[in-house]
């Protein structure tokens, strides 16, 4: 078990800096100078120089790169060009309101894909039931999710009114009041917060979940046909148990192992669904500043929001390949 | 019987489905059905797309100022209504539909172009070479498609030929990990012993025996990615990073349309609706294709 864990860890680390890597080159690439891009045509030839100094671009390239990879460990990605303070600063304000983004749409993604798919792989015989929830997750799957989300918009927001167009909700707020207490103190002040948060969370996380549910539906039900087709659930049938036991206590337990795998793929998927649902949206959030960043020519803000991404995925990865190993000891043997 | 196909799974890490579908008329149907529609699909879209010129009612860049941010049929020549500068929406779909499926196409070619002579040479060769390009590979695979495939386009300027070319290195990690597995699996076969022993060298295994052998799966698996390109494609263009404006592109029809959702939703919808049949259509064709050629591939 120890050893296997070691070299995933041994493996994972040279992706990371790899993946690093091809972020740094990539952004080393881009058109336009960033000089230029903060202080505009009309800044001086000296004015230039001092901002190209002070930013650290004069350096030789690997010099560069060492100083991007030392300080990126550091979770130091510089100073935003336009915002002027520091990036993982901003990365840290923006981070929970994706969090909270890719969670709850993990929540309607379970919510609505698991019980689909398990139908679905249980009622393979009926295609009155088997293909039309088939029809349903091949629909999630071709949705776009900005196209899904516009169409939540008119319909929620405009129409009827129901939720806000734009924005995020205070959640700075309701971690503030977590922070410092005041959830305890004034729950009242603190529900009002935490209902104003769901309000605005509510049509970007249907969005996104459902597009995410498809995925998960067609996983789930390719894992239930692979549990239910084992020796022991036949031997669970053979022994007179009834089929919702046989389902409920051994297929689904079951099914729930191949399932954790879902996860690294569902985080890479929800962190790129994220980039599109909260500028759908216009909500705050990692995804949003990206693009925002990339849009300005923010290019250390850029450069710092892709790193982490990137670093998220990796380590969520490699947490379900040692989770995996903890479920299923017959992985530590392979 | 049971045993040799449970073999063929477990290879492959992944499940068969056990159940096919009767050889009732009802049975035929189901297994023909999505498989037909997809493909119905997929051509009638390239066939709008190739006679876009011949097809479009209208120029679609032609702007009419008497029917600005019109309505579907509220002006008798534009039938799925203007946009803000009076352009024929119907006309820019269709000239868009070129845009997305060349993007589409063109990217999984390159990618599959990259990626499979990468994947059967890890494959077959193994030891140090499989070890470099397999990290590699895990390397682009801690990006999702849309993220690298981001981070290229906006390296290289939102061009065609960079879209195709972005999305098509952010789907090469994908096409070499199929290759490789299928020809992990393949080299192990009697046939590729038999034509070692007769004298053929590794090149010629490659090309004559381990790529024909694992076509059929990564000709399925590449349909599915025609649809994941698409979306990306639209994706990219839907954040303003994909072709510029005036140029249609299903995505950016729908990123201007965003901002008249409120009194225009036609423009949105309409554009929406054509990205999501062109996935759907290339997702039925590339499922269809699946379960009927090559069972293994299914969960993939």
């Amino acid at each position: 078990m120890f050893k296997y864990v070691l070299r995933r860890i041994v493996v994972a680390v040279p992706m990371l800096f790899g993946a690093m890597s091809i972020v740094f080159f990539a952004m080393r690439i881009l058109p336009g100078d960033p000089c230029v891009a903060m202080m505009g045509d009309q800044a001086t030839t000296e004015a230039l120089a001092d901002c190209t100094r002070n930013l650290g671009l004069n350096r030789p390239l690997p010099v560069q790169y060492v100083d991007y990879l030392w300080r990126s460990v550091q979770f130091d990605f510089g100073s935003s060009l336009r915002q002027g303070y520091p990036v993982s600063e901003y990365i840290a304000r923006m981070f929970p309101h994706t969090l909270v983004l890719v969670l709850s749409s993990a929540v309607v993604a379970a919510l609505i894909g698991i019980p689909i798919g398990i139908i679905s792989a249980l009622k393979r015989r009926s295609p009155l039931i088997d293909y039309p929830l088939r029809i349903i997750a091949l629909l999630g799957l071709s949705m776009p999710v900005f196209w899904l989300g516009i169409l939540l918009l008119i319909v929620f927001s405009l129409h009827l009114d129901i939720f806000p167009l734009i924005g995020g909700g205070d959640l700075d707020g309701v971690i503030h009041m977590l922070k410092n207490g005041e959830a305890f103190s004034s729950p009242r002040d603190f529900l009002v917060a935490v209902g104003d948060v769901l309000h605005h969370l509510t049509l970007p996380a249907l969005a996104l979940g459902f597009t995410l549910a498809a995925t998960v539906s067609r996983l789930s039900r390719s894992a239930m046909l692979e549990v239910i087709s084992q020796d022991y659930i036949r031997t669970a049938r053979a022994k007179g148990q009834g089929e919702r036991a046989v389902v409920y206590k051994h297929a689904f337990r079951n099914m729930m192992v191949p399932l954790l795998t879902i996860i690294g793929l569902f985080v890479a998927i929800a962190l790129t669904g994220t980039v599109l649902t909260e500028t759908v949206f216009t909500r705050p959030g990692l995804g949003k500043m990206l693009v925002d960043a990339i849009g300005a020519r923010d290019y250390p803000l850029a450069q710092g929001a892709i790193t982490v991404f990137t670093m998220i995925i990796i380590v969520v990865n490699l947490v379900v390949d040692m989770l995996y190993a903890v479920v299923d000891p017959r992985i530590t043997y392979r | 019987m049971a045993i040799s196909r449970r073999a063929e799974s477990l290879d492959l890490g992944v499940p068969l489905d056990r159940e096919e579908p009767r050889r009732t008329v009802g049975g035929q149907l189901r297994r023909w059905l999505p498989l037909g529609l997809g493909i119905l699909m997929a051509v009638a879209m390239i066939v709008l797309a190739a006679a876009a010129p011949l097809i479009a009612p209208l120029s679609p860049s032609a702007q009419y100022s008497d029917a600005v941010l019109k309505g579907p049929g509220a002006v008798e020549r534009h039938l799925l209504g203007t946009d803000e500068f009076g352009r024929d929406i119907l006309s820019r779909i269709i000239w868009g539909a070129r845009v997305s499926l060349q993007v589409g196409l063109a990217s999984v070619l390159w990618g599959f172009l990259l990626g499979v002579p990468l994947g059967i040479l890890a494959g077959t060769r193994g030891g140090a070479v499989e070890t470099g390009i397999m990290r590699c590979a895990d390397m682009l695979m801690a990006f999702p498609t849309l993220l690298l495939a981001l981070i290229i386009v906006t390296a290289l300027g939102g061009t065609l030929v960079n879209e195709i070319m972005a999305i098509g290195i952010a789907l090469t990690p994908n096409f070499v990990r199929l290759a490789r597995s299928l020809a992990l699996t393949i080299r192990e076969q009697d046939y590729i012993m038999a034509a070692r022993a007769l004298g053929s060298g590794q090149l010629r295994v490659m090309a004559r025996h381990v790529f024909p052998n694992a076509l059929y799966a990564l000709v399925v698996v590449a349909t599915l990615y025609i649809a994941t390109a698409i979306r990306t494609e639209a994706g990219l263009s839907f954040l303003g990073l994909g072709i510029p404006p005036p140029t249609p592109s299903w995505g950016n029809i729908l990123s201007e349309g965003r901002q008249y959702i409120k009194c225009c939703p036609w423009i949105t919808t309409f554009s929406g609706l054509a990205i999501m049949l062109a996935v759907l259509a290339f997702n039925l064709v590339g499922d269809a294709l699946r379960d009927l050629l090559d069972p293994r591939l299914r969960g993939e």
